[in-house]
């Protein structure tokens, strides 16, 4: 298979306390400049992302083309998903700040696919996606799966 | 405290055929992002994808955290600019993650500056997150 690559680009001016980065999209330009300080990082977020938003969006994104894969390969093609992924970072005893949950919540418009059958693709999504793999080095990732009416 | 940061996708159809949106950020840092398969495996065609939000991720807390360390031992940045360059093999998975830091330091020499990105990409919470990908490579220099 051939290799895929992407690559972003920071710049940071200062110290962590007070200082200021800015992240851009280097492949794609899809998104440049955002700005992200170490207090809206850790507090309220005040219109800046961080790298915790990005594994979200990353997370989330990621697993859902599993869930259309896996829901194609069973047959039921969807119609449309729509996924929340929820990133957590604490403060770990004796580890530092550490990314400690990912939470998903799928919900789905599939055609001839009950509630079971899309709870067990949600499942093989989380075996196949290649991030639900990694960030388990050092998070728990929880999936919750439900059709929507 | 913990701190938690929340995104939203939609996705209509296949995955071959059919495309998504990363909805607008929970902190409104940014508007909707369009994602598809063929922009994800092919030419990016200015469409975001997971592995360059994953490099975004993992560059801006490696220069958080590096930004942290410099300050801690006494040498402050001025300016630090860094990349992640993220290689994704379908069927295999994220196989690689390269990290780059070119840095304006006051006092600093080199191979202090080189400890304390290896520092950085040990101890940054996306690295340990991170920590099961194959192959984390550092290129670190003074600018």
């Amino acid at each position: 298979m051939p290799r895929i690559i992407r690559e972003a680009e920071i710049s940071w001016e200062g110290n962590v306390a007070r200082g200021t980065g800015a992240i851009s999209a280097a492949s794609s330009s899809a998104f440049s400049g955002l700005p992200y300080t170490a207090a809206t990082r850790i507090g309220i977020p005040e219109g800046k992302t961080s790298p915790e938003e990005l594994l979200a969006a990353a997370h989330g994104g990621c697993f859902t083309m599993s869930l259309a894969s896996e829901l194609s390969k069973a047959g039921t093609p969807p119609e449309r998903l729509d996924v929340r992924c929820v990133v957590t970072m604490d403060e770990v005893e004796g580890k530092g700040h550490q990314i400690v949950h990912s939470q998903i919540e799928a919900h789905g418009t599939v055609p001839d696919c009950d509630e079971a059958a899309f709870a067990q693709a949600a499942e093989a999504a989380d075996a196949s996606c290649p991030f639900s793999a990694l960030i388990r080095a050092s998070a728990t990732v929880s999936v919750s799966a439900t059709l929507s009416l | 405290m913990a701190t938690e940061r929340r995104m939203s996708t939609t996705w209509h159809g296949t995955l071959m055929e059919g495309a998504g949106t990363i909805h607008e950020a929970g902190s409104g840092a940014f508007g909707a992002l369009d994602v598809s398969w063929a922009s994800r495996a092919e030419a990016s065609n200015g469409k975001t994808s997971p592995e360059e939000l994953i490099a975004a991720a993992h560059s801006s807390c490696f220069a958080m955290a590096l930004s942290h360390g410099l300050a801690q031992a006494g040498t402050p940045a001025e300016r630090l600019d860094t990349s992640a360059t993220v290689t994704f093999v379908p069927g295999e998975g994220i196989t690689k993650i390269a990290l780059s830091v070119r840095g304006s330091v006051p006092g600093i020499d080199a191979a202090a500056f080189v400890a304390a990105a290896e520092g950085a990409k040990v101890g940054c919470p996306v690295s340990k997150a991170l920590a099961a990908v194959p192959e984390i490579t550092l290129d670190a220099a003074l600018a």
